[in-house]
């Protein structure tokens, strides 16, 4: 098990290497930059060219490389000129709020997913069965900001019972948890439906799988409750694979929050990289992507390691 | 649920489960081709048959709900909604074509080359998509997009390059097992070159596989035209796509014009869905040829 962490860590460090550099190149490459967006429209472009200067952005490419990643391996991602704060401060204001939205997002799709698939799987090929496939299917290829939209006309403009946006209602500068968690409702409902379809689908199939196995029809004759058979024997054996699944969401998740948090005025990480690229905010871009691809691999180790966790059967070595 | 008994689906595991399931998803998958193929029609043909046009302004007409002569009633400029409506779904659905192609032809060539030459070549390029991978497609996609926000073409080309990862693990996965093939080995015998075999053997039996991701690959393009357009950095204003209805359509919510909401919403869902649909069923098929 030691070995395997450790050997997946060490292969980690290529792939790092490549986002720092597919990044850092992307970003170098694309027209216009921080300099252009900091002088201002009226800027003549002699001020342009002294604040490129200034920035250091006309040294060659490879020595911005070498100083960004120097110093990303003392911990420091960078200071964001344009908004005039170092960039680790920036994303660690808004990084708890996107942590906080995603973790809502993750709990109300598997809290959804995990019963409907089953109860699918129960009663496969029944009209309950089909209408909920092609609802599923439904959610599946919906715009996120259309459903969004539609969250906020009926229960927010219509219903008002949750707020259109924003983190909590302004007046209050404590952290106010009634207030958070409304502002948090319709968010997480958005972000979590495409991953709610897709898992439901995924457990329908593994479940479907499961009850076809030996051990189930041994439980059904043994006379326990379809409860037990359903619920301790077979989803059991139907999450092991799904644990994968779920390490492998953390980009969909940050890439859904970019939308999310447009459509609710979130601040978070999605909006602050959307920002951020429109702006050409060069540095807190890099760190924050360098920063994501960090959480991305760490996710998808561990929900490797937790698959071990789950099922004895399978031997790292 | 105490005593209800489960039923095991053993009958699908002993009969031939074939004809059950193909059976089951055809209806579904008629529909979906029903549908696409109407919309194409209807977005080709349907500007020209209305005879108006889907730019022209008419303040005096604004917000007129649907009646005979605007069958969709009109937006909040007095343009037809009807007609603007399958304007932009020619945009919508080429833009989704096209970024599919773009993210094929890259993902096939790409896997193909991964998956045939194998050994050090094929480490090196799946340890690229894994860098590709640890970055969310969307920062990628919104950042590619906002540097070269201009014409339709660069949105095209956008999408399709953020997106051939899928495709490109797909087609390697499946020229892994197909160059083991006997054919090949026949080919090769014959003295055909490797991109002979590769583009005239290998990857003409890998149809299937690209067919179905093609088919999804679509789907999920016309899904980020939806977004970028919502975000401002798809397509360009005043030209109408699904993507720029919908968003426009936002600010309508409170002039209660339903004519401006539900019509390019509704769109965009049945025909993603319906491409999904499509994706799926073929995918089955595939799954039990083999």
């Amino acid at each position: 098990m030691t070995t395997f962490v450790i050997r997946r860590l060490l292969l980690a460090i290529p792939t790092l290497i490549g986002v720092t550099i597919l990044t850092f190149c992307l970003i170098h490459l694309a027209p216009g930059g921080p300099q252009v967006a900091l002088a201002g429209e009226k800027a003549t472009p002699e001020q342009i060219a002294r604040l490129t200067h200034q920035l250091g952005l006309d040294r060659p490419l490879y020595v911005q490389y070498a100083d960004w990643v120097g110093a990303l391996l003392h911990g420091d991602l960078g200071f964001s000129y344009l908004r005039q704060a170092p960039v680790v401060q920036l994303i660690g204001q808004r990084l708890p709020q996107t942590m906080l939205l995603m973790g809502c997002a993750l709990l109300v799709s598997v809290v959804l997913a995990v019963p409907l698939g089953v109860y699918q799987a129960y009663r496969r090929n029944t009209a309950f069965d089909r209408t909920a496939s092609v609802a599923v299917f439904v959610a599946w290829s919906m715009p996120t900001f259309w459903f969004g939209t539609i969250l906020i006309a009926i229960f927010a403009v219509t219903l008002r019972w949750f707020p259109v946006g924003g983190l909590q209602t302004i007046d209050t500068t404590a952290f106010d948890w009634p207030s958070r968690f409304m502002h948090l409702v319709l968010p997480a409902a958005t972000l979590a439906i495409v991953s709610m379809a897709g898992w439901s689908r995924y457990i329908r199939g593994s479940m479907v799988d499961q009850l076809r196995e030996d051990y189930t029809r041994t439980a059904i004759a043994k006379g326990l409750h379809t409860r037990t058979v359903l619920f301790r024997h077979t989803l059991r054996n139907a999450l092991i694979p799904f644990i994968t699944l779920l390490g492998g969401t953390v980009p969909a998740l940050f890439g859904g929050a970019v939308i999310t948090e447009q459509i609710f005025a979130y601040p978070g990480m999605g909006q602050l990289f959307w920002q951020s690229a429109i702006d050409r905010d060069y540095s807190t871009l890099l760190g924050m992507t360098v920063l994501t691809a960090v959480m991305v691999i760490l996710g998808n180790l561990l929900a490797d390691v937790l698959y071990g966790v789950v099922d004895p059967r399978v031997r790292y070595d | 649920m105490t005593e209800a008994a489960i039923v095991l689906p053993v009958d699908e595991a002993d009969a031939p489960p074939l004809k059950r399931r193909r059976a089951r998803l055809s209806g579904v998958a008629w529909a979906s081709i029903v549908w696409l193929v109407f919309v194409v029609l209807a977005c080709a043909a349907g500007p020209a048959l209305i005879g108006l046009n889907p730019d022209i302004t008419d303040v005096a007409h604004a917000y007129a709900a649907p009646n005979a002569h605007h069958l969709l009633g009109t937006d909040n400029l007095g343009r037809d909604e009807l007609t603007r409506l399958l304007a932009g779904g020619r945009i919508s659905l080429s833009v989704g074509a096209i970024a599919a192609l773009v993210a094929m032809l890259i993902g096939t060539v790409y896997g193909a080359l991964a998956g045939y030459y194998g050994r050090w070549l094929d480490t090196l390029l799946m340890r690229v998509v894994d860098v590709f991978l640890a970055i969310p497609t969307l920062f990628l996609l919104l950042f590619l997009a906002a540097m070269f926000h201009g014409n339709l073409l660069t949105l095209m080309i956008v999408i399709g390059v953020t997106s051939w990862l899928g495709p490109a693990r797909l087609v390697r996965g499946e020229v892994l097992t197909l160059k083991e093939r006997l054919y090949v080995e026949a080919a090769r015998s014959l003295g055909a070159g490797d991109r002979r075999i590769i583009f005239r053997h290998v990857v003409p039996n890998a149809v299937g596989t690209i067919i179905t991701t093609t088919t999804f690959m679509i789907a999920s393009a016309m899904l980020a035209e939806t977004a970028l357009s919502y975000l401002g950095i798809g397509v360009r204003a005043p030209m109408p796509s699904w993507g720029n209805l919908l968003t426009g359509a936002q600010s309508d919510i409170f002039a209660q014009a339903w004519w401006l909401i539900l019509p390019p919403g509704l769109a965009i869902l049945i025909t993603v869905t319906a491409l999904n649909f499509l994706g799926d069923w073929l995918r089955e098929q595939g799954d039990y040829r083999t």
